[in-house]
């Protein structure tokens, strides 16, 4: 039990000087770096070692009889809460968002030092302290606050009040509402009924099922099944239409989307917000194939008055190319993440 | 006693003798080895395995050959529209090595440790400056090995990795060797080094890469140009962290295979490499207070603010870029990309950061511009087409490389235009109902148009009305008299151009085709940019997002009240408490 709780406490220090080093800026805070795509998982993980480490930290401290007084506890895990999800999360969280985590947080904390009678009444005795002031240092500290109090909620409320220029938030609406036809190089095309005509067998047939067979496997690195290459020159149907829509997606589409799909192209970083990243799951794997058609044909001017707030500096690529070369790089998009088109149905 | 002194010293005055006995005897066979300091000979890697090279074809057909080409010649599908250009594999020249110039890159299927493995970092780190992502996050290690182990054996045509006969492999040992603490004593000895060392014939005399550029090609024939030193981050060998001065210190020293820079190992010493490097780090962009711009990981490039603050100065504003109130003013990055949306697209962009402040009084608010442009360019051709035009049907750069009228081929000799920059704000910003936010570029529609100013290199400061991206735009003549240049130069690669223009008001000025720029609120501005030797012209350009200008208003009366009152109240609220608390305890009850 001891050594288990060593091991914790150790944990809880090693991260607590990380966190503070990052902080201050003392320590890089790439030096454990959060890999995109593994992130959030990440994130939890770090958090349950934290945990883990302040239980740690507290047993071990309170075996050597210098226990943390629960009164410090509740406060310094609600601050540890908000400096992480400030100076650790990235990309960095909107103060309104960790306005809502803290209030969670502050009402749990609570919750924990109310729970029975005694820790409650362990938790509020410091404060009855010093409001007493029945020692020196009691009395010192009360004045202190008296002095302090007033200072700081003063300076807080200039601050706040002192005119700034804070970054308005870009928000993009990701799927919306889509019209029920479309006319595309003087042809109408009805969202429901129309077909990636691309999407075929070797025998040129229609067939979801062959697709979805050739897509690349999911998991790491999203990799293509050994026997489907597209550029395999044998090729026909299905694949060799995925070569074809690769070609053009790299003569027209990665500067923005990028070499991954994932929305950080070559010019992406001169972007606010950044490109849509079609290698997360919310984004094409949610949508139908003429769903995409439609965006990718009106680009961000085609949006309907109801689908903003847009900040979307898509172009109409009918403007640029034909409908065979649009259902081709549709094509590609879903064979390069892995993912299937919805159906209607 | 003396005895045992003098043993001492004997023993001392021995040991320093090896000491020196042995490190000359060192230096000579490292002299005899032809080795330059700094430098060990390494061993050749073995061959990977032939698993390890099938799993990396499947790799490399996955993510690379789109770019790299079915031969890894460099010539995949998106290279004609890529500057730089996807790396040729065949000839086995790779930029960033820990080895010396000319030899290959380390690589080593079974040791991904970075510093010792070139290739395995530039996979996972990217290249900076180019269209080469970073894979890290996308591929596992045991990928990345993978594809490398399949390009080094299968796409390496001309030379052979393991070959003992023919390679030879010197390591820069940069693990070892400490770097100098940037000492301003060793910046300045940085400063003459380059200036010596002819560092400056390329990389210009305030080292934007302006020196010489218009005439380096690389091994294949394609325009390269030196790099700029004030965009670290643009390194290619930066390995996603540009400040680091031991990248500079390593690409200095082992030379970059395949263009004209070469390794400068063989005549400089260790010192004098980490001075120059010292230097050439202490150019790149810092904040006002002299630290490393923060980077954002998302795009390794700096973080972006979005709002473009303008400070109050009472009476005229100053011309002076060395003026207190330009100093104090803070300076926007503003990051540009190509204009990819309407044609003539823009794929190869060479403005992709442009640096922005401003300053404002009662009448006149002025914006003050830099950016890095390697050439000064004005026109020296006729344009074929009106600036204000849309050419929905221009022809772009659709042939092949190789084919005449390709980019590559124009590279360095397109017909020059003017080198220029614009601004472009929305004219009813207040008025725009919410999805209508003013349509990315040109404007909406007639209701509500965007107002441009534009300045060209040849000195001319005009007014444009864009009414929507299928529309030309209309000059404004009669605005124009209302603008003043304030300020433009093209000095060692850099631009620094000042204009004023009115704020406006809504009583006096035709609010309909004028911005009004008010106080303390979010005003839409966009930046356009054109690099004249570029073939930058009418809509081929480099354009921002969406920036605010925000007015910073001077601080009212009641901010300085309010905190005041606040304070009174919660000392009585303390008071309050206190006697509550103490009365208590007496056993009274309010």
């Amino acid at each position: 039990m001891k050594a288990l709780m060593s091991l914790g406490a150790l944990i809880g220090v090693a991260g607590l000087v990380l966190l503070g080093g990052m902080i201050f800026d003392v320590i890089p805070s790439t030096t454990v770096r959060l890999v995109e795509g593994y992130m959030p998982m990440q994130m939890l993980f770090e958090f349950a070692c934290f945990v883990a480490g302040f239980a740690g930290l507290s047993y071990m401290m309170s075996a050597v009889g210098m226990p943390f007084p629960r009164f410090w506890q509740g406060i310094g895990f609600w601050a540890f809460v908000l400096l992480y999800l400030k100076y650790r999360v990235y990309p960095p969280i909107p103060f309104s968002v960790r306005a809502m985590y803290g209030t969670v947080t502050l009402v749990a904390v609570f919750m924990w030092i109310s729970a029975n009678e005694e820790d409650w009444k362990k938790f509020k005795q410091p404060i009855m302290n010093v409001l007493d002031a029945q020692t020196g240092m009691n009395k010192l500290l009360r004045y202190a606050y008296l002095v302090l109090l007033p200072i700081l909620i003063g300076g807080f409320s200039y601050n706040a009040m002192k005119p700034k220029s804070e970054e308005p938030i870009e928000l993009r609406t990701v799927h919306p509402a889509p019209p029920a036809s479309t006319k595309v190089h003087g042809k109408t095309y009805t969202l429901q009924t129309s077909q990636n005509p691309y999407r075929v067998n070797p025998e040129g047939k229609y067939d979801q099922e062959f697709s979805n067979a050739n897509i690349v496997e999911q998991g790491m690195g999203r990799l293509m099944k050994p026997n489907a290459n597209p550029w395999d020159d044998k090729n026909t149907g299905y694949l060799k239409y995925v070569r074809e829509g690769g070609e053009i997606f790299f003569q027209n589409c990665h500067f923005c989307h990028g070499d991954n799909l994932n929305g950080r192209g070559l010019h992406a970083f001169a972007f606010n917000p950044i490109p849509a990243n079609f290698t997360d799951p919310g984004t094409i794997a949610q949508l139908q194939e003429t769903f995409i058609f439609w965006r990718v044909s009106k680009g961000g001017i085609g949006l309907p008055n109801e689908g903003f707030p847009w900040a979307s500096v898509m172009p109409p690529w009918e403007q640029h190319l034909t409908v065979d070369e649009i259902w081709k790089v549709i094509l590609f998009e879903y064979w390069h993440t892995g993912y299937y088109p919805r159906t209607w149905d | 006693m003396i005895d045992s002194i003098t043993q001492k010293a004997g023993i001392i005055a021995a040991a320093a003798f090896g000491v020196v006995l042995v490190s000359s005897a060192g230096f000579s066979i490292a002299l005899a080895q032809g080795l330059p300091e700094g430098f060990k000979k390494g061993d050749l890697a073995p061959e990977p395995s032939a698993d390890m090279i099938e799993a990396g074809k499947r790799v490399y057909f996955t993510k690379c050959v789109w770019c790299h080409g079915v031969d890894g010649a460099g010539d995949g599908p998106g290279a004609d529209r890529l500057w730089p250009r996807p790396r040729n594999f065949n000839q086995g020249t790779f930029k960033i090595r820990h080895t010396a110039s000319g030899e290959l890159p380390l690589f080593d299927a079974k040791k991904p440790i970075p510093g010792q493995n070139d290739l395995f970092e530039t996979v996972t780190h990217g290249l900076p400056g180019s269209a080469m992502p970073s894979w890290e996050g996308i591929l596992t290690e045991e990928q990345r090995l993978q594809v490398l182990s399949f390009v080094t054996t299968q796409l390496v045509k001309d030379r052979k990795f393991t070959d003992k006969q023919s390679e030879t492999q010197t390591v820069l040992q940069l693990a070892d060797l400490k770097p100098k603490p940037a000492t301003d004593e060793s910046k300045k000895r940085g400063s003459e080094l380059v200036v010596e060392r002819k560092c400056v014939e390329c990389h210009g005399m305030e080292g934007r890469g302006d020196g010489n550029a218009f005439n380096l090609k690389d091994d294949w024939g394609f325009s390269i140009q030196p790099a700029d030193w004030h965009k670290c981050w643009n390194f290619r060998g930066s390995r996603q962290d540009p400040y680091n001065v031991a990248n500079i210190f390593r690409t200095f020293s082992t030379g970059v295979n395949g263009t004209p820079m070469p390794s400068f190992a063989d005549n400089t010493t260790v010192d004098e490499r980490w001075d120059i490097a010292n230097f050439v780090n202490s150019l790149c962009e810092r904040d006002a207070l002299g630290n490393p711009l923060p980077i954002d990981p998302l795009t390794d490039k700096p973080k972006i603010n979005f709002v473009i603050p303008s400070d109050l100065v009472e009476g005229e504003i100053p011309v002076d870029i060395e003026h207190e109130a330009w100093q104090k003013t803070s300076k926007r990055y503003v990051a540009m990309g190509g204009q990819i949306t309407h044609k003539p697209r823009n794929f190869v962009n060479r403005i992709d950061d442009i640096w922005v402040r401003s300053l404002y009084n009662d009448k006149s608010i002025v914006y003050l511009i830099e950016w890095d442009d390697r050439t000064k360019s004005v026109a020296e051709g006729k344009l074929p087409w009106a600036p204000t035009q849309v050419n929905i049907d221009v022809k772009e750069q659709d042939p092949k490389t190789g084919e005449e009228g390709s980019i590559a081929a124009h590279q360095n000799n397109y017909t020059v235009y003017n080198d220029a920059i614009a601004i472009e704000t929305a004219v009813k910003w207040k008025e725009l109902p919410a999805p209508i936010k003013p349509r990315y570029l040109f404007g909406s529609n007639d209701q509500f148009p965007v107002d441009i100013v534009k300045w060209e290199a040849d000195g001319s400061l005009r007014a444009f009305k864009g009414t929507g991206w299928d529309k030309d735009f209309e000059e404004r003549d009669n605005y124009e008299e209302s603008m003043k240049l304030l300020k433009s130069e093209w000095k060692n690669g850099r631009w620094y151009v000042m204009f004023q223009r009115p704020v406006g008001n809504k009583k006096d000025q035709d609010y309909d085709e004028d911005t009004f720029f008010e106080v303390g609120q979010y005003i839409p501005t966009v930046f356009f940019a054109w690099d004249g030797h570029n073939g930058d012209a009418g809509r081929k350009m480099a354009v921002s997002a969406f920036f605010y200008t925000f007015m910073n208003p001077p601080i009212p009366q009641e901010t300085y009240i309010y905190p005041a009152v606040i304070a009174v109240g919660v000392v009585l609220l303390e008071g309050w408490v206190l006697t509550r608390r103490a009365n208590k305890k007496k056993g009274k009850t309010l």
